[in-house]
């Protein structure tokens, strides 16, 4: 192969200019590259940072109750399952509520409080994210809109909870779950097969 | 017709027309099926529709619902043998909802389908189809909404020809959505970002602002990301962002969806593989009329006279004419040959307005994204402009003169010399007005860059009318001339003092190209400017003596040296794009401008600050020291977190060229406020205070 040095100059030269080119990227989560750095309080006060929770898989759960979309998930306890066999598994599982003041699915931390133990939820916090600065770094365009970060601190998933975009309650049987797969591939020491999907639902009220 | 008769065929129709189906109001938008014929006939296809009515303020969304949301879905209980074909979408609107995108549909919509009767459907009978249509009906919050459809038909033995209140609408939906026509298109995502290119017959000649890509694909593109538009002769290639379906394992190998070209919709599929020639190189299309800078032709002329006016003072400019017009003044006596001066004077400057005029609507007729200030982008032009200035300058401090005409003073004005001198002056005066572009001109030449070259050249010419005004007012007016001072030892004086402005601008234009080409370029041009200094002084001595030949021919060929050194060979780019060129002093943190980061940081929900400058517009370094480097300015910044992008168009660059285009303008400066919601950007004017960007800022900041 007399052109490959060539080729692989050419390459690298590329990586350089896509790297220059991703460099105010940053903020788009990327797959592969450090999930982006939060501060922001939960639902008991407490100020709640990523990198607290570095040799932890860590998933995100854009969530707003008044969604018809997150209520699917809810109303049966399907998602308060996956929380509570997350919390088993030894998974971080943040709620994060990134709906502005008077909009739908805003929430005073008492409030979000009281919706935990209304509905039963477990995940490890509720991250009240009024300004949306937590939903912007990450993109998050839906409610449901689920992130996987790996114990690295590394983004490895994103996008929809599962492969049914509908509110119908009545489509969670056979519908796959991306979370729980890429958790399983990640729990088996695989890398996760399905690492992106279309996130569905209702835009995030920011 | 008796009325018992009409009775007849009422109840004939009643029973012919499929029963009326009242529409189901299912909370915020009224829905029913309704169908193109009034019945069908066994193996025969028509056309059925579910038609929605939606209340004002909410939409349902189109098969790919942007960034959330949910198509439309409908499910069809029918009959054994019957069958229905999918929706034939409609082309879908854009809603932007905070830093989101949605496509669909507002007001009324109808979504066709191909219904087909089984071939041993009962003649004579009605067959109730029956279908539950869902929809997501948003407004800014969503609400999942379902209606039980039905439509009875007669079944008939003959084929049913379209009929009743619904054929014509369906019909015109079914000619309305988006179709294959014969275009080719390919897309490509390297390190230009992700660009669609599309060509065939049916683009050429359409209007393509507006242009936009609608994929079926939710995850292939950033749906809130603003489109790129190039025109080409066969086509057009539009820049996207790409989504995170090109992040996964198994980047998209084809883009399929709805292209937007003008006003018409087409269906395309891409596939990857390099983009055809044919489809880029004519630069951003024209913005509407309607939107953009509202500058009519009367307007755009008179900012471009007044423009021409203000050039006079400029102070490369100034000096010529100021020396001109005194040489003038000197034959207050010959009216009829001052007038003859300022004719020639006005025809060298009209004609040198209208070349630069034509060379740049040829230079966009052939693709180059160029606009106003476009000579100074290329380091020769402003190396060879630099030695102009310098020997301007030399010529005013008297080491040479330049036959009758320039130096002025007590020679024939009749003489066909000066005519041609007066013609070169007008020359002269335009070239070396380039740099100085002043801020009227700014709107009404992006004005007339976006026009036809027939009005581009119209307000070119009321430029120049302009700019010519005075010296040809001064020229046919005896009485002003009579006015000015007689010529006498204090022309000397004045020709000695004005020569230190043409200094200024050789020592300016040499720091524009520092700035272009670096320290190895700025020693070039200092080497050349010394050896025409050195000719100049040659030629000055030739002057003074008799029988200087050699000397003339040696400073003919230091000259010509200079000259030569500042054009070959090529500059160096000396900074790679996007980089700060080093001899800016910034006190203000900002970032290169990229339409990507844009994008994002308004995602973000950030006010931002965009300030499209370039090293060799005075206008923009003069507001960048007296408005932007504040204190109060940066204070503002910070308080109001408002990002501060800079797109430098120091040299040749076509995203930004494409970018000033969008806002009706073909050079800089452009000031771009905006707001944290993502609204249309505030333009700032072109002359800033400290004060104008403070309220600005603050008033975006909300």
């Amino acid at each position: 192969m007399p052109f490959a040095p060539h080729r692989r100059l050419a390459l690298a030269g590329l990586a350089a200019v896509a790297a220059l080119v991703a460099a105010p990227a940053q903020a788009n989560p990327t797959l592969g590259k450090p999930a982006p750095a939060f501060s922001v309080v939960d639902s008991t006060g407490k100020t709640r940072t990523l990198s607290e929770f570095r040799g932890k898989t860590v998933v995100l759960e854009w969530t707003n109750e008044g969604c018809p979309y997150v209520q699917k998930h809810y109303d049966g306890g399907a998602m308060q399952d996956l929380q509570k066999r997350a919390a088993r598994d030894g998974v971080i599982w943040l709620s994060i509520i990134s709906s502005a003041p008077g909009k739908q699915g805003y929430k005073t931390p008492a409030e979000a409080n009281a919706w935990r133990t209304r509905t039963g939820a477990a995940p490890a916090a509720i991250l009240i994210d009024p300004k949306g600065q937590v939903g912007r770094a990450y993109g998050a365009k839906t409610t449901p809109h689920m992130y996987i970060v790996n114990p690295a601190g590394t983004l490895v998933y994103m996008g929809g909870i599962d492969d049914k975009n509908s509110a119908d309650p009545a489509t969670l049987a056979g519908a796959k779950n991306f979370v729980v797969a890429a958790l399983a591939d990640m729990k088996a020491g695989r890398s996760v097969a399905q690492p992106v999907s279309p996130p569905y639902g209702c835009s995030v009220k920011y | 017709m008796t009325p018992r008769l009409a009775g007849l065929v009422l109840a004939l129709m009643a029973l012919t027309a499929p029963l009326a189906q009242a529409a189901v109001d299912t909370g915020h938008l009224q829905a029913e099926l309704v169908a193109q014929t009034s019945a069908i006939a066994p193996g025969q296809t028509v056309q059925v529709a579910l038609r929605q009515e939606i209340d004002k303020g909410w939409h349902t969304y189109w098969r790919n619902p942007g960034d959330s949301g949910e198509a439309t879905k409908i499910t069809w209980t029918l009959p054994p043998g019957w069958t229905v074909g999918d929706f034939v979408w409609q082309a879908p609107q854009p809603y932007p909802v905070g830093p989101l995108v949605n496509y669909g549909y507002s007001g009324e919509v109808l979504l066709p389908m191909a219904l087909t009767a089984p071939a041993g459907a009962p003649v004579g009978q009605s067959v109730t189809l029956q279908a539950r249509a869902d929809f997501l009906v948003c407004e800014d919050i969503c609400i999942p909404e379902s209606a039980e459809l039905e439509l009875v038909l007669p079944v008939q033995a003959q084929a049913a020809e379209a009929a009743g209140r619904w054929a014509a609408p369906i019909a015109r939906a079914l000619d309305a959505a988006p179709k294959r026509a014969d275009l080719t298109a390919r897309f490509e995502n390297g390190d230009q970002g992700l660009k669609l290119a599309v060509t065939g017959a049916a683009l050429a000649g359409l209007d393509l602002a507006g242009s936009y890509f609608f994929p079926f694909d939710g995850a292939v593109i950033d749906h809130a990301a603003p489109q790129s538009i190039e025109r080409g002769p066969q086509g057009l290639t539009l820049g996207l962002t790409a989504s995170y379906a090109f992040q996964g394992p198994e980047p998209p190998e084809v883009l399929v969806g709805v292209l937007k070209a003008g006003d018409a919709f087409y269906e395309i599929e891409a596939t990857v593989g390099s983009l055809p020639v044919e489809a880029a190189g004519l630069g951003p299309p024209a913005p509407r009329s309607s939107g953009g800078s509202g500058l009519g032709l009367p307007v755009a002329l008179v900012f471009a006279a007044l423009g021409g006016l203000i050039l006079n003072l400029m102070p490369c400019v100034f000096p010529i004419l100021a020396m001109k017009a005194a040489s003038l003044a000197g034959h207050a006596h010959e009216v009829r040959g001052a007038r003859r001066q300022g004719l020639a004077f006005l025809a060298g400057v009209l004609a040198t307005f209208l070349a630069l005029a034509g060379v740049l609507i040829l230079a966009q007729a052939a693709g180059a994204a160029v606009g106003w200030g476009f000579q100074l982008q290329s380091p020769p032009v402003v190396a060879a402009l630099c030695l102009l200035m310098l020997a301007v300058a030399l010529n005013l401090s008297g080491v040479f003169e330049v036959g009758a005409s320039l130096q002025g003073v007590g020679s024939g004005l009749a003489t066909r010399g000066g005519l041609s001198g007066a013609f070169f002056t007008g020359v002269l005066a335009v070239v070396v007005a380039a740099p100085c572009t002043a801020p009227l001109m700014a709107p009404a030449l992006g004005w007339a860059l976006t026009q036809t070259p027939a009005a581009a050249l119209l307000v070119f010419a009321a430029l120049g009318l302009g700019f010519a005004a005075p010296f040809v007012a001064l020229a046919f007016a005896p009485k002003l001339l009579a006015r000015l001072p007689r010529p006498g030892p204090w022309m000397t004086h004045l020709r000695r003092v004005l020569a230190f402005p043409m200094y200024g601008a050789a020592a300016w234009l040499l720091w524009v190209l520092t700035l272009q080409a670096g320290p190895t370029g700025m020693a070039r041009l200092l080497a050349a400017a010394i050896v025409l200094a050195l000719a100049a002084w040659l030629f000055g001595l030739s002057q003074s003596r008799s029988g200087g030949i050699g000397l003339r021919a040696s400073a003919a060929v230091l000259a010509g040296l200079a000259l030569i050194a500042t054009v070959f060979p090529t500059y160096p780019a000396a900074l790679p794009t996007g980089a700060e060129p080093s001899g800016l002093v910034a006190e203000l943190p900002y970032e290169p401008y990229s339409a990507e980061r844009l994008a994002q940081l308004q995602a973000q929900g950030l006010p931002v600050f965009v300030n499209f400058t370039a090293a060799w517009c005075v206008t923009c370094q003069v507001n960048e020291q007296v408005a932007l480097a504040r204190q109060g300015v940066a204070d503002t910044l910070a308080a109001t977190g408002t990002v501060y992008l800079k797109a430098d168009w120091t040299r040749k660059d076509d995203v930004i060229a494409a970018e000033l285009a969008r806002h009706g303008r073909a050079g800089v400066p452009l000031y771009l406020v905006y707001d944290a919601k993502g609204s249309a950007p505030v333009i700032l004017p072109q002359i800033l205070t400290e004060g104008a960007v403070v309220r600005a800022l603050e008033a975006a900041a909300g």
